[in-house]
């Protein structure tokens, strides 16, 4: 065997509180297709950053081709070697394949000369050895995503590149231009490259992987072979696995439902959602129902929809098929304005962009979607504002030097908290809530787990929207999983987390509920 | 420090009330070497020619600032004005209405012009810039069109130029229209839920939106009483002149903007204040008033007013950002950066 392209020992890294990778080791050989597997938040993003010297590696040991390497930096990745290519492929859409190719591989000092024909035949040769059917004069906004992709592994190999990371390749891709990717995939292997593939799918894993490593939780849990059978379709088969332990891998054995919720039945259904789709969110055919009193989980992979869906019912992108109804009522919700009146209320995901104003004071920000109610007529009335936002700052413990505090001067679980206090202040019936706990520390979370527990028992109807398996486990009393835009699950009972993963990523078992 | 007790002393506060008083000790300086070095200066006429200069430009500053503040702009003021003095003068002296009905009239035509500014903006989407920059060109263009490029309306009724010329005990007759403008922009931008959602509006347009707040229909309103108050200013512009020419308000726009920023307001949005803009106003009123009375500058006193105005706008910009520089802690707060 010949020597590793890529050796990773004991990679560490840590953000802040926040351990990204622990310890991971992974090693690419070449002519093999080494596919890199885990569920969201797994380190699989961080690892691919400390591999392309994105970020430093905080401890552990990196070898390309033998040789230690300390401290990577992107340049002196790409000169050994190293690209990734990004899902979304980062061309500039207005020049032509061979501009963009010129660009990403000649010289960059401002004042050189453009050899136009030495361009020109570089970019056609590299443009043949991926098997690109088109043209180095066409313009890259009329390429196709997966032609485009092409042409960032054209770029790759033009660099030397010896090392590609592969990124969700065929996230966005239709079926036939899988093909042609795991074609151009199989050409590379077969020319002594090593390719790191990562993707969610895992008969595409067993489609044109070499190996498989699981992460989970920021350690490489498993690494195995899988062995190709040779058959026309280039299938492989698991070395004593199968796609049921890789589930299992990602996502291990302590997932279990910390607590058991009470159970809502008998309630009244608050929020009814029937057929509900947005053309230009990705978002169709979605029903389901959330009873006063319940909090209704929905997971899924980064980009199944579940976000377009708190969207569309907070009026952002108003839904164009399907009915909405509200404690049985049929409503139209076209803005967020008529959602808060209606008594919906959304926390979004990014907070520092959506969910709170960083500029505005904490009683600002507070009272921000209580204006009318608070204040009648129009008039500002400073101390109704103080008292609101003093009664919330002590019911959730919101850690900051005083209400009039600029909300930038708190730490992330704080800013969140005051998130959550402006739609606790504006009491809704319905309360979306979108990863309320991403980017928090332990002890805010638990916090925030609890009080989002004690408004249910007020009769509030939850929509939780997590990655977070145990988050959804311990707090959902029904969940919801997301696919490819639509509800492909709805799990009354206790699902385990193997079988929420095997939803969320398409492999539904004959014991699983269809939606 | 007791906040809770003291909630007006906060970051943003103290940059504030830093500024302000900045701002007033540079009119102090202003007024005491002008009146020390300038003739004539430091009189009650002066003071009044003062004040009668600074209205129009004052009435524009202070629309000007709610626009600044939702992070937009708007150059269309000036031509607006003169747009609005010209239509005024032409239901007046061809149409034949009394003038207090053109006056209305005035109004309602910088209202119009504002509204179309705010259905671009808002329902078009377009950049704010952009769109007032057209409609600079085409109100002006509009009031050319009018008047042929040569008519002017002269002979208005002594009861309309009072309003530009005469006097209430003392005080010039349109310093009691910039007052109640003024009174009243400070109460809607410090006072209300409008001012507040401006303010939200600036510091983050998508916070705003997912906060419920009518962001659409605040920004339209923002460019629609600046229209307004466009067609006001125009009456006393029109009456302190006692003609309507289709030049009318030339260059106010920037003045105005130039009144904003001195003020301290942000020009990304968020940041500022009517007390800084008025601040602002007086500091560039007097200065261009000061300059055109010291001996030594009385041929040039035009020229000058520019390069200082310019130094001085420079100097309101890069003295907290300087300041926050030498002070890593973050305690001054300044001008966003990051912003696009």
């Amino acid at each position: 065997m010949t020597s590793a392209l890529l050796q990773l020992v004991g990679i560490k890294k840590t953000f802040g509180a926040v351990t990204a990778l622990n310890g991971v080791s992974f090693d690419l050989r070449p002519g093999e297709v080494h596919a890199l597997l885990g569920g969201n938040g797994a380190g699989k993003s961080t690892l691919i950053k400390v591999i392309t010297g994105a970020h430093p590696s905080d401890a552990g040991t990196m070898a390309v081709g033998g040789h230690p390497i300390a401290r990577l930096t992107p340049a002196m990745a790409r000169s050994l070697g190293i690209a990734c290519i990004y899902q979304q492929p980062a061309l500039f859409p207005d020049l032509t394949v061979t501009e963009n190719i010129g660009l990403r591989l000649e010289s960059t000092s401002p004042f050189r000369r453009v050899r136009h024909r030495e361009r020109r035949r570089l970019a056609a040769s590299l443009l043949r050895q991926v098997g690109a059917g088109f043209s180095g004069e066409t313009g890259v906004h009329d390429l196709s995503m997966p032609q485009q992709q092409l042409v960032e592994i054209a770029c790759a190999i033009g660099a030397g590149a010896k090392i590609l990371i592969m990124d969700e390749p065929t996230a966005s891709l239709t079926q036939p231009e899988q093909e042609l990717l795991f074609g151009v995939v199989d050409h590379l292997r077969r020319n002594g490259s090593g390719i790191i593939y990562i993707s969610h799918r895992l008969e595409e894993i067993f489609r044109i992987a070499d190996r498989v490593t699981v992460l989970r939780d920021g350690e490489s849990v498993v690494t195995r072979d899988l062995t190709r059978t040779g058959s026309a379709e280039g299938t492989a088969i698991g070395q004593g696995f199968d796609e049921a332990d890789l589930i299992h891998w990602m996502v291990g054995r302590h997932l279990e439902r910390t607590s058991v919720a009470i159970p809502a039945a008998g309630a009244p259904d608050r929020l009814t959602v029937h057929g509900l789709g947005c053309e230009i969110s990705g978002v169709h055919d979605i029903t389901f129902a959330v009873r006063a009193g319940e909090i209704v989980g929905l997971t899924g992979l980064v980009g199944a929809g579940r976000t377009e869906l708190a969207r569309i019912l907070f009026g952002l992108t108003p839904a164009d098929t399907g009915e909405i109804r509200l404690d049985g009522i049929p409503v139209t919700i076209s803005s967020p304005e008529e959602a808060i009146a209606l008594g919906i209320g959304y926390l979004p995901e990014d907070r520092r962009r959506h969910g709170i104003i960083l500029d505005l004071s904490v009683a600002q920000n507070i009272s921000m979607s209580v204006h009318t109610r608070l204040f009648p007529g129009g008039w500002l009335r400073p101390d109704a504002e103080q008292t609101l936002a003093e009664h919330y700052i002590h019911r959730l413990g919101i850690k900051t030097a005083g209400t009039s505090a600029e909300v930038a001067t708190l730490s992330g679980g704080n800013q969140q908290k005051v998130a959550m206090a402006r739609w606790l202040a504006a009491n809704p019936r319905v309360l979306i809530l979108d990863e309320p706990t991403q980017g928090v520390d332990v002890g805010a979370k638990s916090e925030i787990h609890r009080h989002i527990r004690s408004l249910v028992d007020q009769g509030l109807a939850v929509l939780l929207i997590s990655s977070e398996l145990p988050e959804i486990l311990a707090l959902s009393h029904r969940i919801g999983v997301m696919r490819s835009g639509t509800l492909t699950a709805l799990f009354e009972g206790h699902p385990s987390a193997a079988q929420l993963m095997r939803a969320a990523l398409g492999n539904l078992e004959p014991g699983d509920p269809p939606c | 420090m007791p906040s809770s007790s003291a909630p007006f002393i906060g970051k943003l506060s103290r940059f504030r009330f830093r500024h302000e008083v900045g701002l007033m000790l540079l009119l102090a300086i202003e007024l005491i070497v002008f009146g020390f070095f300038g003739r004539r200066f430091l009189t009650a006429d002066n003071g009044i020619n003062i004040i009668r200069h600074s209205v129009e430009i004052g009435m524009l500053a202070l629309v000007m600032l709610p626009v600044i503040l939702t992070g937009g702009i708007d150059l269309s003021v000036g031509s607006l004005l003169g747009l609005c003095a010209v239509l005024f003068g032409k239901l007046w002296r061809d149409v034949g209405v009394d003038w207090p009905m053109a006056a209305v009239g005035s109004i309602v035509v910088g209202l119009i012009g504002g509204a179309m500014n705010a259905f671009l903006i808002t329902r078009l989407r377009l950049p704010p810039l952009i769109v007032t920059l057209s409609t600079y060109s085409l109100f002006r263009g509009l009031a050319e069109a009018i008047t042929q490029g040569t008519d002017a309306f002269t002979g208005f009724p002594e009861s309309f130029l009072f309003i530009g010329t005469g006097a209430w005990g003392g005080l010039p007759a349109q310093a009691g229209l910039l007052l109640a403008c003024t009174v009243g922009i400070a109460m809607l931008i410090h006072q209300t839920t409008w001012g507040r959602a401006i303010r939200a509006i600036g510091f983050s347009a998508e916070g705003a939106e997912y906060a419920g707040l009518p962001v659409q229909r605040r920004v339209a309103s923002a460019y629609c009483l600046a229209g307004a108050i466009a067609g006001l200013a125009a009456l006393t512009y029109t009456a302190r002149f006692g003609t309507a020419k289709a030049d009318a308000g030339t260059g106010y726009e920037l003045a105005a903007i130039t009144a904003v920023v001195l003020g301290g307001a942000s020009i990304f949005g968020g940041r500022g204040s009517v007390a800084g803009t008025v601040l602002g106003v007086a500091v560039l009123g007097v200065l261009g008033n000061g300059l055109t009375r010291l001996p030594a500058t009385l041929s040039t006193a035009s020229e000058l007013t520019g390069i200082v105005t310019g130094l001085l706008l420079l100097a309101s910009l890069a003295l907290p950002r300087l300041a926050a520089m030498a002070d890593p802690s973050g305690t001054v707060r300044t001008e966003k950066q990051e912003r696009p």
